[in-house]
């Protein structure tokens, strides 16, 4: 009963006769940073889905805080959700409709409010308090959907972090981004980890935007973890190129790490 | 002034507020479809109450609060097809329905038709009572849920990943459509009741900056549309639906337009 710890044991998760996903055992103590990363199709979204009790599992256990999320019934497991901050992809939310970013960040204060009762002043400054921690604080009575993608990406986690999470779940935070975005998004995210005790889940298909605080990655491939241990270990050539499909090289550039697909003919020495 | 036309305002603004209203939900929601199928669910329940000889306003009140209800169980990230192609079939069934109703009454079945245009004929004191009861019912569960509903509009998977009691408040909510739909029917018409629904809420989303200011101005394009509909219609003879339908497509279409000369309203 650990707050903010997650374990599952044996999942597995079938869709159209194939297994997208078998995790025989996979641990995260509270106040772990893991990264999870893998090619397209590889089970990343589906794994996260699973942890937040999304998507259910065909077999298997998803123990949150020593309580499994699969066997809940649906008020308890509205009550231990409410732990999770969860960030979805671009395409789960519906970023066109004419909420202001205040309205978008309170909404991380909801589930921590009985039903039936409002917002009251107490939550409406913890709201203002996190749209001026990301830095959007002249923004803040403006639509979500005039905001840039990096800026709803903030107000996003802005969001999340208004719940008081004790997991933070990101899905894709940075894909769509240009690099000066992904870095920002991602130094944000670390600076949250670090400030705020808390178990940061973070997929992304680019392992240059995990932080530097990210201590574990979980590579997947074929909806298996291929390895699972410190950056230095499973973001090497070696483990990758199981993962994909050969002929990576791992640059390192001030702690981060990026993946360099090297073409055959550079491999054989020749120029492009 | 002759009272009948008092009532048939009373039966506009009632019907366009609580159109206007569910339609901040059902658009917002991008549920169009779960609209048509709902009314047409709607219009076959009232039928078959017709023909089973059962109350004309509560037969059609549950089977559409149970069917719309029933859609709470179609979850998007669980099943592999396209809620909008399942409703689509399912709305194809509801439509059958309806019409093989229609072919197994006998004698006249003008009333039966003025179902799907609308008519004021339906309006009598006791349906006005009803749609406001209705009408009630659903701006208290929009009060008390405010905070849920927000969260299911801007994004169902956060509300389900985040404790939000989703599940609960998005049944409760196709229930209440279920029944808005249903006993706004005879006045506002099967074919057309659809569009009250969207095009107020549509033309709302356009213009307005914050929640609170898109449930005002829908509800408010709603009551314009049909209270300009019904008029219109009782002067002039002609079906409530296809005039409080105009009405609201021109709004819509106002609102677009001044979207676009005022340059964006964020």
């Amino acid at each position: 009963m650990t707050p903010g710890s997650l374990v599952l044991s044996n999942v597995r998760v079938h869709r159209g006769g194939r297994t997208v996903l078998q995790i025989d055992n996979l641990k995260v103590p509270p106040g772990d940073f893991v990264g999870i990363v893998g090619p397209n199709g590889a089970g990343k979204t589906t794994l996260l889905k699973v942890c937040a009790g999304l998507v259910k599992p065909t077999g298997g256990s998803v123990w949150m805080e020593g309580l499994d999320l699969t066997r809940l019934g649906a008020w308890r497991k509205c009550e231990l959700r409410q732990h999770i901050g969860y960030i979805p992809q671009v395409a789960e939310y519906n970023a066109e409709l004419p909420f202001t970013l205040r309205e978008v960040v309170a909404m991380g204060r909801t589930s921590i409010r009985p039903l039936l009762t409002a917002l009251k002043a107490e939550d409406r400054e913890v709201v203002d308090h996190w749209i001026d921690t990301v830095g959007l604080g002249d923004r803040r009575n403006q639509t979500f959907r005039s905001l840039s993608g990096g800026e709803q990406q903030k107000a996003l986690i802005a969001r999340a972090m208004a719940q008081d999470p004790r997991i933070l779940m990101l899905d894709e935070a940075c894909a769509n981004l240009d690099f000066d975005w992904k870095y920002q998004i991602s130094e944000m995210v670390e600076r949250l980890y670090r400030q705020n005790q808390i178990t940061v889940l973070m997929v992304s298909h680019e392992t240059s935007v995990l932080p530097h605080t990210c201590g574990r990655v979980v590579l997947l491939a074929g909806g298996r973890i291929l390895a699972d241990g410190g950056v230095e270990d499973v973001l090497s050539p070696n483990k990758l190129n199981g993962a994909y499909h050969g002929g990576l090289r791992v640059a390192d550039i001030g702690g981060r790490k990026y993946i360099v697909s090297v073409s055959r003919s550079l491999e054989a020495g020749g120029t492009s | 002034m002759d009272p009948f036309f008092y009532l048939v305002i009373l039966a506009g603004a009632i019907a366009g507020a609580s159109c206007g209203l569910l339609g901040v939900y059902i658009v917002g929601l991008r549920l169009p479809f779960v609209g048509i199928f709902i009314s047409h669910a709607a219009m076959a329940g009232t039928i078959f109450s017709y023909l089973l000889g059962l109350s004309p306003i509560w037969g059609p009140v549950v089977v559409s609060a149970v069917t719309a209800a029933s859609l709470a169980a179609i979850r998007p990230e669980r099943s592999r097809m396209d809620p909008n192609v399942a409703l689509a079939i399912l709305f194809s069934l509801m439509l059958g329905l309806t019409f093989l109703g229609m072919g197994l009454m006998q004698g006249s079945r003008s009333e039966v038709l003025g179902l799907l245009w609308g008519s004021i004929l339906f309006v009598q004191s006791k349906s006005v009572f009803v749609i406001g009861v209705a009408a009630a019912a659903f701006v208290v569960f929009a009060l008390a849920f405010n905070k849920e509903l927000k969260v299911l509009l801007f994004s169902r998977t956060i509300a389900a990943a985040t404790g939000v009691h989703e599940t609960f408040v998005y049944s409760l909510f196709l229930a209440l459509c279920g029944i808005i739909l249903a006993v706004n029917l005879p006045l506002v018409g099967g074919l057309m009741i659809f569009s009250l629904i969207t095009s107020p809420a549509a033309a709302a989303y356009q213009i307005c900056r914050g929640h609170r200011a898109v449930v005002a101005a829908s509800t408010g394009f709603g009551v314009i549309s049909a209270v300009g509909g019904f008029v219109f219609s009782y002067y002039f003879n002609l079906p409530t639906g296809a005039c409080t339908v105009l009405a609201s497509t021109v709004l819509f279409a106002l609102a677009v337009a001044w979207r676009a000369l005022a340059g964006k309203a964020d």
